[in-house]
């Protein structure tokens, strides 16, 4: 495993995120320090593992603490709510004892990890409807298809459910564009919703001096000076109330104000490739979700780069060799390779297993190739915001990202094998008379018995001489 | 006891393990042991896991060390197919092909059959069949059986069994069965490379007829391999049937060697099992019935996917110690029944956390079983395990397991 950073729970500064190192005023690679009770210290940039139904996928509560490094998960609220709004959601009625987190109590997340919630998956899946937002709620996927969440209800339930850091409500349109007359509905809705959430959560604290998550600001999609009442209120009534920014698309954070820079920026604009978070770690960004880590393990991809780039790339002749990002596992010249998934990897998968079994165990479609994967991959990720960080330190990052850049191929590679069996949110319906999301792994042979010829079965007495002639099998000797 | 005195003088044949009996209920056949493996010792009665293809249904195997397995199936048949035999031998067998630093038995391959019947042919050279995969057809030897299993390196090696259902009609096919599985043991014995690291078990077959039962356990016993299994059951037969061919068979086994039923199974199944003085079982069901999202519990099976679980905030299984049960506060994760529910069929993770306890739920119940034996209560601990399993109500008992554990000295429905 990955030496972990100095992380102790008993230095607490007093502030929540404090920036350590900025190269330069506005969008700069900057270094920071995020700090909860009772939970690691985080240095950032750094990321977020990413859940589904409450587990970073494939991987189990126990294998999380022992096999991973990982820090902290970000959860979406719609994986937990399908049962609303007609019932209660079975986790709004959980209270475990000791007052302790309902969130975290019921997905076994670690104590010391860092827990973030917001209403959706990161990525989200787009909603149908075109304008799947109302008034006073947004569109939500649950495993039983599109429902409306209230923002009145969210509020509620993330008060409740005591995340460290809870996403507050926007109107993000995910996968379309805002035009400037929807811009301004947003703007409004988004101001009421987040004034009425801050609202309660002061009655709350009057009430009850409840422990509260740090509530971070969604910015809309487009640039603050498109959404410039919404910045106004961030920076006036609601300021003190703001720990940090969630960030939906780069261009929000192109003319961020001053007065919002101190405040940590999570990133919600899902890159695609390690490029893709050297360009965000670029503009500023803290804390990162990355889903091309499950969708690699998905694909049968063991994560292999470095950073800064290990190795120079390979010069072959007059023309450079790009490195690949990763290591498709799934082919069949792993199958006696008893080498490491990635070289130099120190994690639980590289070091106890080696090619040739991640290779037979995609081969079969055993489930434990993914978990080993996803472990693996983990913390290659983890290496690589670790050297992220050292990079800033040592004032290199440009050059490095430049050298990662001119090393490593800008798209993850292709898989050559099928994923694990398509899961709920990873389909999306076409309609009526699609076909089955999962092939058979496994067909009934009468067919193929129907297609050999009457001679490849010869009858019960014949003897392996027999067999042998029809070039049936071959005697074993 | 002693054992049983063989007419036939053979030289000892080579063994890779020792088998020391630790204790013998008074009452019932029951029998507690150490058995020492190539990979080290395990515990008799023992439960064995199935991880079919190197791999137990997605736990790493510091997951199943953590259920305290020390021994686990791997399948012939499947690793035969991939990753292979040559794959195999590149790498040095399924040990290291799975890093599992334990015990590893592999059965013969013969017990597909059963399931590819239709499928499969068989003659006195071996078994014919097609590959699942992709329909080759292939021919499956027990010379070849033998030599996959040597270049799997397991430490217990199963030899190939004429296996047909035993519910099969056909009295003559059963009795073919059984004598041919005599003669393919004469050459799985000849073709074993590695009597001294890889220990052959023999299989008892004879369908449910207990006369054929009989002559095959005497023509087995006498070739003196280091363990012997009975097979052919776990095939739909009546419980009742089962019990009976256990109970004649463990009647002329010697004392000092281990006995596997195969593909047992149920948890009431293996009580009455021990009763019957078997040693060793091995089932798919916890795991697989883990991914259809049911708990196997001391009051029974709970499917956790039923929408009554959805507000239930116990454990799994309350009591447990399983990494999955147990609270936090003792080291463990807590999993609440209504977790379970949450990501039954919807993410993996579920149905690991549940074959995690699924499989601590068999291999804490034979570690019971084994001390109460070494305790001398066996006889209670059956009673009471019938007794929290149907709440008392004793009229729900099985008619087959009353009257198994009647025919040891065991009473569970009446007092005493």
């Amino acid at each position: 495993m990955a030496p972990s950073e100095p992380h102790s729970l008993a230095q607490l500064p007093d502030e929540m995120f404090s920036i350590i190192k900025a190269a330069g005023n506005g969008l700069a690679p900057r270094l920071g320090r995020l700090s909860l009770p009772g939970r690691n210290v985080i240095e950032t940039p750094h990321y977020l593992a990413i859940t589904s139904r409450g587990v970073v996928p494939h991987v189990t509560q126990d294998t999380y603490v022992r096999d991973t490094n990982i820090s902290g998960v970000y959860v979406g609220l719609e994986d937990f709510i399908e049962r609303g709004p007609a019932q209660v959601p079975p986790i709004y009625k959980f209270n475990p004892p000791d007052g302790a987190s309902p969130l975290r109590c019921f997905i076994a997340l670690p104590e010391n990890s860092l827990l973030v919630l917001g209403a959706r998956r990161t990525p989200p899946v787009a909603a149908p409807s075109a304008n799947p937002n109302r008034t006073d709620s947004i569109a939500v996927c649950t495993a039983v298809g599109f429902k409306t969440l209230r923002a009145v209800d969210y509020a509620n339930a993330v008060e409740h459910l005591q995340p460290d850091i809870v996403v507050g409500l926007g109107d993000v349109p995910h996968g379309r564009s805002l035009g400037s007359k929807r811009i301004e509905k947003a703007t409004d809705r988004t101001i009421q919703w987040m004034s009425d959430h801050v609202q309660s959560r002061r009655e709350e604290v009057k009430e009850h001096n409840a422990k509260q998550a740090k509530l971070f600001a969604p910015l809309l999609p487009v640039s603050c000076l498109n959404q410039q009442y919404y910045i106004d209120s961030l920076t006036g009534e609601l300021a003190d109330e703001v720990s940090g920014l969630a960030i939906y698309d780069l261009i929000s954070v192109g003319d961020l104000p001053e007065a919002l820079q101190h405040l940590p920026r999570l990133d919600l604009t899902a890159p695609q490739t390690p490029h893709e978070v050297l360009q965000r770690i670029a503009l500023g960004m803290d804390i990162l979700t990355l889903p091309f880590v499950t969708a690699a393990t998905d694909a049968g991809i063991a994560l292999s780069f470095t950073f800064p780039a290990r190795t120079a790339s390979v010069t072959n002749g007059s023309h450079t060799e790009v490195l690949p990002l990763g290591t498709d596992m799934w082919p069949a010249h792993h199958a006696i390779d008893v080498s490491p998934l990635a070289e130099g990897c120190d994690c639980y998968s590289c070091t106890n297993h080696h090619r040739a079994y991640l290779q037979h165990l995609l081969a079969v479609k055993e489930m434990l190739a993914w978990v080993l994967l996803q472990i693996h991959n983990h913390s290659v990720i983890d290496r690589f915001f670790q050297a992220i960080r050292q990079s800033i330190k040592d004032t290199t990052f440009v050059e490095d990202a430049e050298a990662f850049r001119n090393t490593y191929d800008s798209a993850m590679p292709e898989s050559t094998g099928l994923g694990p069996r398509i899961r709920g949110y990873q389909f999306k319906s076409e309609g009526r008379g699609e076909s089955k999301k999962n092939k058979a792994p496994f067909g009934r042979l009468h067919e193929v018995k129907e297609k050999l010829p009457d001679s490849a079965l010869p009858n019960a007495d014949a003897g392996a001489d027999v067999l042998e002639e029809h070039g049936f099998a071959e005697k074993q000797q | 006891m002693s054992a049983p005195e063989d007419d036939m003088v053979l030289l000892p044949r080579p063994s890779a393990l020792t088998f020391d009996l630790v204790a013998k209920c008074t009452t019932t056949k029951a029998r507690a042991a150490v058995l020492t493996l190539p990979h080290g010792k395990v515990q008799l009665p023992m439960f064995m896991p199935v991880a079919t293809q190197a791999s137990l249904k997605g736990l790493t195997p510091k997951q199943l060390e953590e259920t305290s397995c020390r021994l686990c199936l791997n399948n012939t048949y499947h690793l035969g197919l991939k990753p292979g035999q040559k794959t195999l031998d590149a790498i040095g067998g399924a040990h290291k092909l799975q890093s599992w630093p334990h015990n590893i038995l592999t059965d013969s391959g013969g017990f597909q059959m059963v399931s590819l019947l239709e499928l499969a042919q068989v003659t006195e050279e071996g078994v014919r069949f097609l590959s699942p995969h992709d329909g080759t057809p292939m021919l499956l030897t027990p010379e070849h059986s033998i030599s996959l299993q040597n270049s799997i390196g397991s430490d217990i090696i199963m030899q190939l069994d004429d296996v047909i259902a035993t519910t099969s009609p056909d009295h003559a096919r059963i009795e073919e069965a059984m004598h041919r599985s005599v003669r393919w043991l004469d050459r799985c014995i000849e073709a074993h490379e590695k009597p001294d690291s890889q220990n052959l078990f023999c299989i008892i077959q004879g369908g449910l007829d207990l006369e054929l039962r009989k002559e095959c356990c005497k023509e087995m016993v006498a070739r003196d391999t280091p363990g012997i299994a009975i097979g052919g059951l776990s095939g739909g037969e009546a419980k009742a049937e089962y019990c009976k061919v256990v109970d004649t068979c463990t009647d002329l086994l010697p004392d000092h060697k281990p006995r596997y039923v195969m593909g047992v199974g149920y948890p009431e199944d293996i009580v009455v099992s021990i009763a019957l003085g078997a040693d060793m079982f091995d089932c798919v069901w916890p795991t697989r019935t883990a991914r259809f999202g049911n708990a196997i519990t001391n009051s029974g099976v709970f499917n956790l996917k039923n929408a009554a679980y959805a507000y239930d905030f116990r454990p799994v299984d309350e009591g447990c110690t399983c990494t999955c049960c147990r609270p936090p506060s003792e080291g463990g994760l807590g999993i609440t029944r209504a977790y379970i529910h949450h990501t039954a069929a919807k993410e993996t993770a579920g149905a690991h956390l549940l074959s995690i306890h699924n499989v601590h739920y068999l291999l804490d119940l034979v570690r019971r079983a084994r001390e109460a034996i070494i305790e001398q209560r066996y006889p209670a601990f059956a009673k009471d395990y019938f007794n929290t399993l149907y709440a008392g109500q004793t009229e729900k008992y099985p008619r087959w397991a009353v009257d198994a554990l009647m025919g040891v000295g065991v009473d569970i429905v009446g007092g005493g």
